[in-house]
């Protein structure tokens, strides 16, 4: 372990970049137009604000790097933007920085102190609220099976004998067996009770049903850009997605498509700070500023996430059309953002920690359910 | 006895040359050093340390290792005494102090589901215990899970210093705590079908890659250079584009509204209604992967045709064989070696793919590979990934095994 620890830094070494002798922090993040929207948001404010340099580095998620490099000594990671999964998983394996929650954070504008002014608890000791985005479905107002009447609900994805044609969704669990479950009439605050008593097999059995029957049929995606392609081209009916690329497809591409809020999932991105990262002091600085009030309703200026503050979405409306949309120009957002009251109205926030738990079980379950489809 | 002969010297003649001899291979030694060192350095000790993480469960054994000492005594067939939960009682609290718990908590989780909120549920609860009382009925007031013998005995399972139930869980087997190997329940199999699945796709795309390169290759080997070199480039081509960008193609072609459709429907070779389903099912994956993996064949099988006379096929028309006896007869035995390395190659390329299966094949597109992709990135679980590699390797070191017997090593021509 000892040697292949000392060869890993040793790698490291050799890859790592020179050390630049003005203040900076690496921030990582998911890349494309949502990594685009915290640099315009808040990374390049920060910086001009502060001086210190904030660069912005991509990764697919995952704590297998980050594992890798306190493992080896070599960090060069300071800021994670993370799944709340592993906001869990990664505190308790100790990589990352537990908060004193309403010292270390400031209180909204609003005036409210920080874990009240969040719109939901964090996970873990670990986790500072980003943004919450949504799982809901999209359909292709052009498609020529809808004849007139178009789908409004969970359960009209799950209804192809109402609306036939293929179904995309997501290539693992996550999401499906929350819809299936709604669908089967659970209300969206109860899923995860049911999950707990033969839940996960209603939901597949509900699943087999949709992606069995002649009229249904189902194709699975995996990078977030495939479901407004597949309504696009025609290959799906309806697909599950997130609501930021569906917004993306729908105003600033002009893509005949509609969302359905519905049975919509929360789920929540976080901020971590590393645990012995290159710059822990400047970066716990920047992340204050980062998921303040202002600066995440500056991320919401680019990308069709909520800001995980309540006090941003006062921000946001005192100066509609807030949205700033490089083909269509200014756009209300409100009606887009996943925490609108008119959105929220039958929704399911996702449980990490049952996820957490639960996750192999879930996964082979989902995966065998898969291989036998 | 022959007289002995000696050099210019005085020296022995079987001496000198047992010296210049030694000479020679410590220079060749010492040329092939650096990447000698290289791979055994870089490659196989890192493999092998990371294999031995598939057994290896030290750090748990350490953590709580007073625990399992006391386990060792108790049969698991009734809820365990007070000297397991006690023991078990400090040394957790030895761990909450140092922030260790939640390591124990993730390890345990794959063990048995529920641990990780069961850890940190009891660890948040762990002052309020009162050391004099039952510590068994106070861990169950924290939570219920702990009445239930199943966490008891994956506690014990759990903290083995070293085990090799992960190589059962890619054989979707289990043992049970009386020591019984059994399948798990039908609803979580999913390993083994992903085996026979990962080489039943690897061997179909050996074969469809052995019948396309076959042709191309003969006839890159008997047109004259210059034409030759142009469909070399073309064969080549594929090499000298990103796997993704690849991929993408074949999406972009073969999808319901796709390229290819598009034209059968237009030249209403299918009806609008009945296009064919070419993606997001098995059909995908080995168009797509034969496709990308075609030069592997085309190279080998294009470098041992070109060694073979065009005489010896016409010495055999000559002698009275028809054209496909003289081919069958002669030419087709002749490219064994190529056909061999080229299928080697394939196969063992095939089975270690993912990320094309994944984007093309749909519900069948999940292979072995993703599985240990998935343990290794999402779930942490290294020791049942590094399983599941290890065995992934030794099929390939079997693979390897069967061709040394059956064509020789040395026969290999890669091109």
């Amino acid at each position: 372990m000892l040697r292949l620890t000392k060869i890993m830094s040793l790698a490291a070494l050799l890859v790592a970049p020179t050390m630049a002798t003005a203040a900076e922090v690496n921030v990582v993040s998911w890349g494309g137009a949502y990594t685009e929207s915290q640099k315009l948001g808040y990374g390049d404010p920060y910086q001009e604000k502060s001086g210190v340099q904030v660069n912005w580095i991509d990764y697919s998620g995952g704590l297998s790097e980050i594992k890798a490099q306190v493992e080896s000594g070599a960090i060069t990671w300071d800021i994670i933007d993370v799944y709340a999964r592993d906001t869990i998983i990664g505190c308790d394996e100790g990589l990352f920085v537990e908060f004193d929650f309403d010292n270390d954070f400031p209180a909204g504008v609003n005036g409210m102190k920080a874990s009240d002014d969040f719109f939901a608890p964090m996970p873990s000791d670990c986790a500072v609220g980003n943004i919450l985005y949504s799982w809901n479905y999209a359909y292709n107002t052009d498609n020529i099976n809808f004849d007139g009447s178009y789908p409004d609900s969970m359960e009209d994805f799950f209804n192809p004998s109402k609306y036939p044609g293929v179904r995309s969704l997501y290539s693992s669990a996550m999401s499906n067996l929350e819809f299936a479950l709604v669908a089967d009439g659970v209300p969206g605050a109860d899923v995860y009770d049911y999950m707990e008593e033969n839940g996960i097999d209603r939901a597949l059995d509900k699943l087999s049903e949709l992606c069995n029957d002649p009229n249904g049929g189902c194709i699975f995606w995996s990078a977030g850009a495939q479901p407004p392609e597949q309504l696009v081209s025609g290959e799906a009916i309806m697909a599950t997605g997130w609501n930021g690329r569906h917004f993306n497809a729908i105003v600033n591409e002009g893509s005949p498509m509609k969302m359905v809020w519905d049975g919509q999932i929360l789920d929540y991105e976080y901020f971590v700070l590393v645990k012995g990262g290159p710059n822990q002091a400047e970066a716990m600085e920047a992340l204050k500023y980062f998921t303040s009030s202002e600066g995440l309703a500056g991320s919401a200026k680019h990308i069709a996430y909520a800001p995980f503050r309540i006090s941003s979405l006062d921000i946001i409306m005192a100066d509609e059309p807030w949205f700033n949309s490089p083909q269509a120009g200014a756009v209300e957002i409100m009606p887009h953002m996943p925490t609108a009251p008119a959105n929220t109205k039958n929704y399911v926030l996702m449980n990490p920690e049952w996820y957490a738990d639960n996750n192999t079980d879930i996964n082979d379950a989902w995966e065998a359910w898969k291989a036998n489809l | 006895m022959s007289a002995e002969i000696r050099t210019s010297d005085g020296e022995l003649l079987s001496v000198k040359l047992r010296k210049v001899e030694r000479r020679r291979r410590t220079t060749a030694f010492l040329l092939a050093a650096p990447l000698l060192f290289f791979i055994v350095f870089a490659y196989v000790i890192p493999i092998f340390q990371m294999l031995g993480r598939s057994v290896d469960n030290v750090q748990m054994n350490e953590f709580l290792s007073e625990t399992h000492e006391v386990m060792q005594t108790w049969d698991g067939t009734e809820m365990p005494g007070e000297d397991v939960t006690s023991t078990f009682f400090y040394e957790l609290k030895g761990l909450v102090e140092e922030k260790n718990h939640g390591k124990i908590a993730t390890r345990l989780n794959y063990e048995k589901g529920g641990f990780t909120s069961l850890i940190k549920k009891t660890a948040r609860k762990l002052k309020d215990f009162d050391e004099n009382g039952n510590f068994l009925d106070q861990f169950i007031d924290v939570h219920k899970k702990w009445g239930d013998i199943e966490y008891w005995l994956a506690l014990k399972r759990g903290t083995d210093a070293y085990h090799f139930r992960k190589y059962l869980t890619t054989f979707d087997y289990e043992q049970k705590f009386d020591g019984s190997i059994e399948r798990i329940p039908e609803k979580k199999r999913i390993n083994v079908t992903l085996w026979l699945r990962t080489i039943f796709v690897a061997a179909g795309v050996t074969f469809c890659c052995f019948l396309l390169a076959y042709p191309i290759s003969h006839l890159l080997s008997v047109l004259p250079t210059r034409y030759s070199n142009l469909l070399m480039i073309c064969v080549l081509l594929p090499f000298w584009t990103s796997l993704l960008v690849r991929t993408s193609s074949w999406m972009v072609l073969l999808q319901k509204q796709g390229v290819l459709n598009d034209t059968l429907v237009s030249l209403g070779i299918v009806a609008d209604e009945g296009r064919l389903e070419l993606m997001y099912n098995m059909t995908g994956t080995f168009i797509a992967m034969t496709q990308i993996l075609l030069p592997f064949m085309v190279l080998p099988l294009y470098s041992v045709m070109k060694t073979i006379p065009p005489s010896l096929m016409r010495a055999a028309t000559s002698m009275g064989a028809t054209p496909f006896l003289a081919f069958r007869k002669i030419y087709f035995p002749l490219t064994y070696a190529g056909i061999s390395a080229g299928s080697i190659l394939v196969f063992v390329l095939s089975i270690g793919y993912y990320i094309t299966p994944a984007l093309v094949g749909g519900a069948k597109g999940t292979l072995i590979s993703n599985r240990i992709a998935y343990h290794m990135q999402q779930s942490l679980d290294w020791s049942l990934a590094t399983a599941m590699a290890a065995v992934l390797l030794v099929a390939v070191l079997i693979v390897y095994w069967l061709y040394n017997k059956i064509v020789g090593i040395d026969n290999m021509r890669l091109g």
